[in-house]
C-alpha cells in the first residue's frame, strides 16, 4: 500500500507532467573559481612571539599536546603541518578570535589585493557576493546584522516594503515557489478589435514570456569573445530567457538562435537578411525611422524594440516612438547606472515610466532597462521604478571572473580582461548566479505579499526613498533643513 | 583544589586569553584591530563596549563611545545640551525607569531604567548566554526575551524577568512557559528579515536544541511568515485574548518591522490590546539573515519612530502604550535618541552580545558558529562563555548606559527620562557626524 506521502508526491509529478504547466526550476552547482582571486584577509604571525609563547604553554602545561595545539582559530587557518609559524589566510574569515587572544604576535588586516576587485560603483563587496552567488548559486545569509552605510546615493537610498500579515500564499516562504518571476515582453495592445465575421482586426497581441525578468544584454567591444559569447547565448538558453547580441551571433549560434535578438544598425541589415528564420525579437541600435519600416516589412512577427540611452529629451523620443508603433524600449544607462547628465537611473527609470503613465500608454509598452544593475536587490528596485525587465551587463561578467581594468563607467570606454573557461563552466556560474538572483526577488516579493513579479513595476508605493523618510522624520529638528539647503 | 579536565584546561586557556583580549585592546596599547569594524559598530565603538561591560563606564582614552560611521540615522543626529549653568545639578536625582504598561488595567511593571534584553533564540545563541543575560536582567530588575526557541529550565530561577516569545514557528511555546512568563511577546515580524520568518540552520540545531524546539535535529528550522491564523486586527485580537486566557496576569506584547504603514499598523496592536509595542528596525543583528533583507526591505528605526508617535498622538492613544524601539541601536546616546524621537524605551540585542567579545565578523551561522561561544550551540564552544562572567559584563554595560542617560538628561535639563520622550526640539541635525564637544 502506497504511503500517504508516496500518494501526494506522486499527485504533484502529475501535476508537473500535466501539459501546460511548468514549474521552472534553475539547476545549480558548486562551480569555484577558475583563478582564485586574493584571500579576504592576511594573517601575519610574529614567529619569535609565537616561539616565547609556545615555550611557556610548553613549560606551563608540561608538554601536553592537546593543550599547546589547541588553537584559536577554527577554520583552520594555524592547522597547517608547521601550525601558526605558517598560517594559511584563505582560510581567514576575518573573526578576529586569534587576534583578540594573541594581541603581541598576531596580526589580521584586509587584503589590499581583494579591495583591486571590481571598480568604485562595482566595489569589492558586490564583486564578493556575485562571486558567491555564482559559486554557490545560493542567496547570501550571514549573521550580526547589517554592517554597511545607512543609506547613500542611488539604489541605497531606497528600501522595499513588507507586509507584516499578507502573503503571497498560505504557505509562507515554503509557498514561495508558487511566486511568479514570469514578465511578458512585446506588443500588448489596450484592446481587440473584431469584423462582423469574429476575425481580429487592428493590432493584435505579440508578446514573448520569459520565466524571469531578467536578459542578458551585449557586452561590450573589450569583450566580444566567442567564449564568452558562448557562454551568453547557451546561459539563455538554458534559462529559458534572452541575449542582445550583433546579428552575426545568429549564424554563428544556430542552434540557440531562438536566444538571440540581434542588435541592429542600418549597416547589419543585410547580415540580417541572411537568417533564414525571423528572429522573436529585433533590438534597434537607436531610433531610425527607415530602419524601423524595414523590418516591420522584412521580419513582421518579430518584436521590434528599440535601444534608447537616457540622453536628453529621451522621454520625448520615448513618445515619438511610441506614436511610429514601436512598444518595446530597451532603456540604457551607463555601467555605473547614470546619464551624461549624471542623473541616475532611479530617476530616470521612473521619468520614462510616469511619461508612459501619464501618455496613457505604460501598460501598452515593455521598457527593458540596463545598467548599474549589479546586485540582486537592484533587480526589484528597478522594477519598482518602472522597468518590466531588467538586462544585465557587469555582473555577469563577474560571475565569470572577468576582472575591470580601471574605471568602467561609460560602455565604449570600459577595459575588461577575462579569464579562460570553458562554456560548461562559464553557463553554471551564470545559471549559479541567476538562480541566486532570482530567489533573491522571490523574498523580496514575498515580503511584500506580491504573487507575481508583474505587479511590481511601477509599485512606488511599494518603496521608500531616503529623501522623503528622512524629511518625514527629520525636519522639525534643528540643522536639517540647513543641511538640506547646502547640499 | 579539583584536578581539571584536558577539556576544561582548554577551556580556561583559551577564556583567560580572551578576557585579557576584551581587557588590553580598549586601552590601545597594540592600536586597533585593522580588520576590526565596519560602518555601523565602528572599532571604536566595540572596543568601548569592551570597556564599559569591563569597568562599567565610558573609556577616557578618546574612544568614540558614542555613534558610529554610517553617515546617517542616529549617526547625524547630536542634542542641544545646555550651557552648563544650566544642567541639572549632581545632587538632584534623576529618574529612567519606565513603565510597560500604560493602560487603565492589568498589572503594573515599571523598569529601572529604559531598555530590556530582545529575543534570541536557544539555538541561535548558547544556553550560557542566555542565563548571562538573564541574570544581568534580574540584577537591573528589567528583563531579557527567550526568543523563539523554547523556555530553558535554567532560566525558571530567573521567571519575573524573563519574557517568552510566541512567533510564528511556535517552536518552544508551551502552556506553562506562557503561565510563568510576567510578559508575553508575539513576534510578527523580525527587523533584520522583516517578512521572511526566523531561519535556525542545520548545524545549529543540535539534539538539544530540537528537543526544546519539538523539532528533528540537525535539519534546517524555518519559521513560517506570517503567523497563518492572523489575517486581520481582529485575528490578532484572537491571539492576544488566548494568551491572556492561559495568563491573565501577563502583559502583551507585539513585535513588529518597519513597513510603510507602521503607523496603522502601531494602531492596529493598540485596538487589539497589546500592552507593548515593540518597532524592529533592518539594521539590528540576527544569527543568519539574507543579506538582501538587511538592508533593502523595510525602513530603518530611526524614521519609523517618528511616524508611530505622530500618529499615535494624533489618534489620542499614545499615552496607552508602550513603545519600545529596536534594530542597530548600539551606545546609550542612541537610547537616548531613540527616546527623544518619540519611543519610551528600547530593546536591546547585539550591544550585549558586543559585550560579551562580539566582534561582529558576521560568521554566527558558519559551521559550528560563534567562534567566541556567543551565537553557537556547540557544547565546546558554549564554554567560552561562563554565565557569571557574562552576566557581570551585561550588568557593568547597563551600569554605564544608565550613568550617561543620567548624564545626557542632566545636560538637557531634564530630571525623567520620560521627559524626553518625543522632544525632537531637543535634537540636532549635523551632517559632521553628530560629534559634539
Amino acid at each position: 500500500m502506497r504511503s500517504g506521502i508516496q500518494e501526494l508526491r506522486s499527485q504533484a509529478l502529475d501535476l508537473e507532467d500535466r501539459p501546460g504547466y511548468h514549474r521552472y526550476h534553475i539547476e545549480t552547482d558548486t562551480t569555484l573559481e577558475v583563478a582564485p582571486y586574493p584571500s579576504r584577509f592576511r594573517v601575519r604571525v610574529g614567529r619569535v612571539g609565537l616561539a616565547k609563547f609556545l615555550l611557556r604553554e610548553i613549560v606551563h602545561t608540561r608538554f601536553n599536546r592537546q593543550i599547546i595545539t589547541s588553537r584559536p582559530c577554527l577554520y583552520g587557518v594555524f592547522s597547517g603541518p608547521i601550525g601558526g609559524f605558517a598560517p594559511r589566510p584563505k582560510l581567514c574569515v576575518g573573526c578576529l578570535r586569534c587576534m583578540t587572544e594573541y594581541p603581541d604576535f598576531v596580526r589580521v588586516s584586509h587584503n589590499p589585493d581583494r579591495q583591486l576587485l571590481g571598480d568604485t560603483y562595482f566595489t569589492p563587496q558586490y564583486v564578493d557576493a556575485v562571486t558567491y552567488e555564482a559559486q554557490t548559486g545560493k542567496v547570501p545569509v550571514k549573521g550580526a546584522g547589517y554592517r554597511g552605510k545607512f543609506g547613500g546615493d542611488g539604489w541605497d537610498g531606497m528600501w522595499t516594503d513588507m507586509s507584516e500579515i499578507v502573503r503571497p500564499t498560505r504557505d509562507g516562504i515554503h509557498g514561495r515557489e508558487f511566486i511568479s518571476t514570469v514578465v511578458d515582453l512585446g506588443e500588448k495592445p489596450p484592446y481587440l478589435l473584431f469584423d462582423e465575421n469574429h476575425t481580429p482586426i487592428g493590432p493584435t497581441p505579440n508578446v514573448l514570456s520569459l520565466p524571469l525578468p531578467m536578459l542578458f544584454d551585449v557586452p561590450p567591444a573589450s569583450l566580444m569573445q566567442e567564449s564568452l559569447l558562448s557562454v551568453l547565448v547557451e546561459s539563455a538558453s538554458a534559462l529559458d530567457t534572452l541575449v542582445v547580441l550583433p546579428p552575426s551571433a545568429l549564424r554563428k549560434f544556430d542552434l540557440h538562435r531562438s536566444r538571440i535578438v540581434p542588435l541592429v544598425a542600418p549597416e547589419d541589415l543585410p547580415a540580417l537578411q541572411d537568417s533564414l528564420e525571423q528572429p522573436r525579437m529585433i533590438e534597434m541600435a537607436s531610433w531610425d525611422e527607415k530602419l524601423h519600416k524595414e523590418i516591420r516589412t522584412r521580419f513582421p512577427g518579430s518584436i521590434l524594440c528599440v535601444r534608447l540611452g537616457f540622453a536628453a529629451g529621451y522621454e520625448e523620443q520615448l513618445l515619438r516612438c511610441v506614436h511610429a508603433g514601436v512598444r518595446v524600449f530597451h532603456l540604457v544607462a551607463d555601467f555605473h547606472g547614470r546619464n551624461e547628465n549624471g542623473d541616475f537611473a532611479i530617476e530616470l527609470i521612473q521619468r520614462a515610466h510616469q511619461t508612459l503613465v501619464e501618455a496613457g500608454w505604460r501598460d501598452s509598452v515593455t521598457l527593458i532597462g540596463s545598467g548599474g544593475i549589479v546586485a540582486a536587490e537592484h533587480v526589484p528596485k528597478a522594477i519598482i521604478c518602472g522597468l518590466d525587465v531588467v538586462a544585465l551587463d557587469t555582473p555577469v561578467f563577474v560571475a565569470l571572473q572577468v576582472a575591470m581594468v580601471g574605471e568602467c563607467a561609460v560602455q565604449s570606454a570600459s577595459q575588461f580582461k577575462a579569464p579562460k573557461f570553458t562554456t560548461q563552466w562559464g553557463v553554471q556560474r551564470v545559471k549559479n548566479m541567476m538562480a541566486s538572483w532570482r530567489d533573491q526577488l522571490l523574498e523580496v516579493l514575498g515580503a511584500m505579499g506580491l504573487r507575481e513579479v508583474r505587479r511590481l513595476r511601477g509599485e512606488l508605493g511599494r518603496a521608500m526613498f531616503q529623501n522623503d523618510l528622512e524629511r518625514e522624520a527629520f525636519s522639525g529638528i534643528t540643522g536639517y533643513q540647513d543641511a538640506q539647503a547646502d547640499n | 583544589m579539583l584536578k581539571q579536565t584536558i577539556e576544561q584546561r582548554i577551556t580556561e586557556k583559551h577564556t583567560s586569553a580572551l578576557h585579557r583580549g576584551f581587557h588590553v585592546w580598549p586601552e590601545l596599547r597594540y592600536g586597533k584591530m585593522p580588520a576590526l569594524g565596519d560602518y555601523r559598530w565602528t572599532a571604536d565603538l566595540i572596543y568601548a563596549t569592551w570597556a564599559q561591560a569591563e569597568t562599567g563606564s565610558v573609556p577616557e582614552n578618546g574612544l568614540e563611545y558614542r555613534i558610529g560611521d554610517s553617515g546617517g540615522g542616529f549617526d547625524l543626529l547630536d542634542f542641544k545640551f545646555l550651557p552648563p549653568g544650566h544642567w541639572v545639578p549632581e545632587d538632584v536625582p534623576v529618574r529612567t525607569s519606565i513603565p510597560l504598561n500604560r493602560r487603565p488595567r492589568d498589572r503594573r511593571i515599571e523598569i529601572p531604567v529604559p531598555f530590556y534584553g530582545g529575543g534570541m533564540s536557544f539555538g541561535s545563541i548558547s544556553e550560557n548566554v542566555m542565563l548571562a543575560r538573564a541574570r544581568a536582567a534580574a540584577l537591573w530588575k528589567t528583563f531579557t526575551c527567550t526568543g523563539e526557541g523554547g523556555y530553558p529550565d535554567s532560566l525558571a530561577a530567573y521567571n519575573d524577568y524573563v519574557i517568552t516569545q510566541v512567533a510564528t514557528g511556535m517552536f518552544g511555546v508551551r502552556e506553562e512557559t506562557i503561565q510563568r512568563a510576567p510578559i508575553v511577546e508575539f513576534k510578527y515580524a523580525q527587523g533584520a528579515k522583516p517578512g521572511l520568518g526566523g531561519h535556525l540552520l542545520g548545524d545549529k540545531t543540535t539534539v538539544a536544541v530540537a528537543r526544546m524546539r519539538e523539532a528533528v535535529p540537525w535539519v534546517s528550522l524555518f519559521s513560517p511568515f506570517p503567523f497563518h491564523s492572523v489575517y486581520s486586527v481582529e485575528d490578532h485580537k484572537k491571539h492576544i485574548d488566548w494568551i491572556r486566557t492561559i495568563n491573565p496576569e501577563a502583559l502583551v506584547s507585539v513585535k513588529v518591522s518597519t513597513p510603510t504603514d507602521i503607523d496603522m499598523v502601531a494602531v492596529g496592536s493598540y485596538y487589539a490590546g497589546a500592552h507593548i509595542l515593540q518597532i524592529d528596525g533592518g539594521y539590528g543583528g540576527t544569527g543568519a539573515a539574507p543579506e538582501i533583507a538587511k538592508k533593502n526591505i523595510a525602513m530603518p528605526i530611526e524614521f519609523a519612530i517618528p511616524k508611530v508617535h505622530r500618529y499615535l498622538l494624533q489618534e489620542g492613544i499614545r499615552d496607552e502604550i508602550v513603545v519600545m524601539a529596536s534594530g542597530g541601536i548600539r551606545t546609550a546616546h542612541d537610547i537616548a535618541k531613540v527616546i527623544a524621537l518619540g519611543a519610551d524605551g528600547c530593546v536591546l540585542g547585539t550591544m550585549e552580545l558586543v559585550a560579551l567579545g562580539c566582534t561582529r565578523c558576521s560568521n554566527c551561522e558558519r559551521g559550528r558558529g560563534c567562534p567566541f561561544g556567543l551565537t553557537t550551540t556547540d557544547p565546546e564552544l558554549s564554554r567560552l562563555v561562563d554565565p557569571e562572567w557574562g552576566a557581570e559584563r551585561i550588568s557593568n554595560l547597563y551600569r554605564s548606559i544608565q550613568l550617561q542617560l543620567c548624564q545626557i538628561l542632566r545636560h538637557l535639563g531634564l530630571q525623567q527620562i520620560s521627559e524626553l520622550r518625543g522632544r525632537t526640539d531637543l535634537l540636532l541635525y549635523s551632517k559632521k557626524n553628530g560629534r559634539h564637544p
